[in-house]
């Protein structure tokens, strides 16, 4: 799993990349602030994932949910209130999302492995459903906000939320806390036995993920411009960032962002050449990062014996 | 009441479906310890072969079903064997997004092959029904019910009786010790989830038979399967069985005094209330 203090050399590079990407918006060009706001975005909701998943143990396939609840709190500041401030829209999605990931987390995280993910893969599509039918929200029909004029404003707030994911990440891999999910992951009742109130931090956990998933939610919905429940808890948001955080390494300071930049590199390609069936070759690239990079991209700059490590570890868990 | 009876008829209907679609899910979880994502796209595959063969041959649906099946456990056996095999013992996360990733590819390939727009399969005797009293049965999903318990039937027949179900069911009980009695772990996987695939295409015939075809149709169902093996009990036929009957029936009153359009609620509802209340499904026996 990577370790809990990762690779100096890829954290230096993800920096180094972090940084050449807030100067995107100076080329002035809409469609590459678009994509490099795409990769922040996922990159934040594989951050917010990997709290959860890569560092507790915990896999969510609901985390979408999260992003779902920032974007109707963004979506109803200005519906309602006509609130177009992206810091408020911030704060209140990351408010919101906490709560609701503390009133639910309570019951679900008692769930384990399987029955954790399906239970989480449950509450998306339940809350979809549900959201889809109140009426305060739009409903079925959705709701429209109307973006700033400062379009570019949305960039350099998804860059800053962005970068406090991973610097939040950073912190917590050298903190008390994540050595308390890091014990957790590797044997939950030897953790409890020294000590670590497992539940509370384990809801800790889910309330981190959950916040970073709603700001960058809160941010996504004032740049898309128009909200409904296919586009708030769409299945890209929730997959793409696990299988992000997969690509990069799970439970790396690094990985989600390396994933993030990776993953929409070949997803934009094969969007713009082979519109038809590029949800296929999507489903292939998954099959082959789950088949053959397990332990993602990083895990290969720590892996000893060279390309022999390598190929020694395809196969680990065959029968 | 009458209303109350003609829920209850139709939740019964449509459990026996639920009933096949859990089983062979419940098959690959409990004995591999895998969830298959791609079981909704097994059950996809299932109906187009049935909506092929109506379409081209005007074979009768029920007449396919050995056939998907056969089709289905070639494809499912190859899956397992060639693929998830060489990540089995994983952690979770990498046969669930394998699965996940699997269940793309497929999905995407029929959205290809057929397109997105919803086909139907119209047989002479769709649509007909008879009344007993207030309640109308179609006889189709009568048929369906009766066909649904029959494989159930033979499922547990070959688990108990025949000498690869009983190297199955000893594979799930003690993995080593089958292993060292002679049993070939890597085969025997590829063959449960052959039969797990096998079942999703049988279940797949009969959802034709009621419902609309398109390539997205099987995902719903993966959750379905999820709950029916909560509610029943994980790894054994009875309890696919019970399971999907029951969960039938809670459909069935949920759409009518819930809602039409929140069946993942109900059923996220019913989960949570099964794990919380009685984590072993109902016909489950508790484990040390």
């Amino acid at each position: 799993m990577g370790g809990i203090t990762g690779n100096v050399t890829a954290l230096r590079v993800t920096v180094t990349i972090l940084v050449l990407l807030a100067f995107v918006p100076l080329l002035h060009s809409g469609y590459y602030e678009n994509l490099g706001r795409g990769v922040l975005m996922f990159a934040t909701l594989s951050f917010g994932w990997n709290i959860l998943g890569g560092y507790t143990g915990y896999v969510s396939f609901g985390n979408v949910v999260f992003f779902g609840i920032g974007t109707y709190t963004s979506a109803a500041l200005w519906q309602h209130w006509h609130q177009q401030s992206i810091p408020l829209a911030i704060v209140c999605a990351m408010v919101v999302a906490v709560v609701f990931a503390i009133v639910l987390g309570t019951p679900i995280l008692r769930l384990r492995g399987h029955y954790f993910a399906i239970a989480t893969l449950g509450i998306a599509l339940a809350t979809e459903e549900i959201v889809a039918n109140i009426d305060w929200l739009g409903a079925g029909s959705g709701q429209a906000i109307r973006p700033l004029e400062a379009f570019s404003s949305y960039y350099v707030a998804m860059w800053i939320v962005c970068a406090a994911s991973m610097l939040a990440t950073y912190l917590i891999t050298h903190s008390k806390l994540g050595y308390a999910f890091v014990a957790i992951r590797e044997n939950e009742e030897a953790a409890a036995v020294l000590g670590v109130n497992a539940t509370r931090y384990k809801v800790i956990a889910w309330a981190i993920s959950a916040a970073m998933a709603a700001a960058a939610g809160a941010v996504f919905a004032g740049a898309n411009g128009f909200i409904d429940p296919p586009t708030a808890f769409a299945t890209d948001d929730n997959v793409f960032p696990i299988v992000m955080a997969l690509l990069g390494g799970v439970g790396t300071v690094a990985g989600p962002l390396i994933g993030a930049l990776i993953l929409t590199a070949i997803n934009e390609t094969l969007w713009s050449h082979f519109p038809q069936i590029h949800t296929l070759f999507f489903g292939a690239v998954i099959v082959l990062v789950v088949l053959f990079l397990p332990r993602g991209l990083l895990w290969l700059l720590n892996v000893r014996g060279g390309w022999r490590g390598v190929v020694a570890t395809f196969g680990a868990y065959r029968v | 009441m009458e209303l109350f009876a003609q829920d209850l008829v139709n939740g019964i209907l449509a459990g026996g479906i639920f009933a096949v679609v859990a089983l062979g899910f419940s098959l690959v979880w409990g004995i591999m310890n895998i969830i298959n994502l791609a079981h909704g796209a097994f059950i996809m595959m299932g109906a187009y072969t049935s909506y092929v063969l109506f379409s081209t041959w005007h074979l009768d649906p029920f007449l396919s079903i050995p056939l998907a099946f056969v089709v289905l456990y070639v494809f499912g056996y190859c899956i397992q064997r060639f693929v998830i095999n060489y990540v089995v013992r994983a952690p979770l996360l990498t046969p669930f997004l394998l699965t996940f990733g699997l269940s793309l590819l497929i999905v995407n390939m029929a959205l290809f092959v057929f397109h997105g727009d919803t086909k139907g399969i119209t047989t002479q005797y769709s649509g007909s029904s008879f009344s007993i009293g207030p309640v109308t049965v179609a006889w189709t999903k009568l048929w369906t019910l009766v066909v649904a318990l029959a494989i159930t039937a033979v499922m547990q027949a070959f688990l108990t009786a025949s000498r690869t179900g009983r190297a199955i069911r000893a594979m799930a009980l003690d993995i080593d010790a089958a292993q060292l009695c002679g049993v070939r772990v890597s085969h025997l996987y590829a063959v449960v989830f052959g039969l797990g695939a096998g079942l999703a295409g049988a279940a797949g015939v009969l959802i034709s038979l009621s419902y609309s075809l398109q390539p997205s149709m099987g995902d719903p169902f993966v959750i379905t399967a999820f709950v029916c093996c909560v509610l029943g009990g994980l790894g054994t036929v009875q309890g696919a069985l019970v399971g999907g009957l029951v969960y039938g029936v809670l459909e069935a009153f949920g759409s009518q005094y819930i809602g039409t359009g929140l069946q993942d609620a109900v059923a996220l509802v019913v989960l949570l209330l099964v794990l919380i209340v009685r984590p072993r499904g109902i016909l489950g026996k508790a484990t040390a």
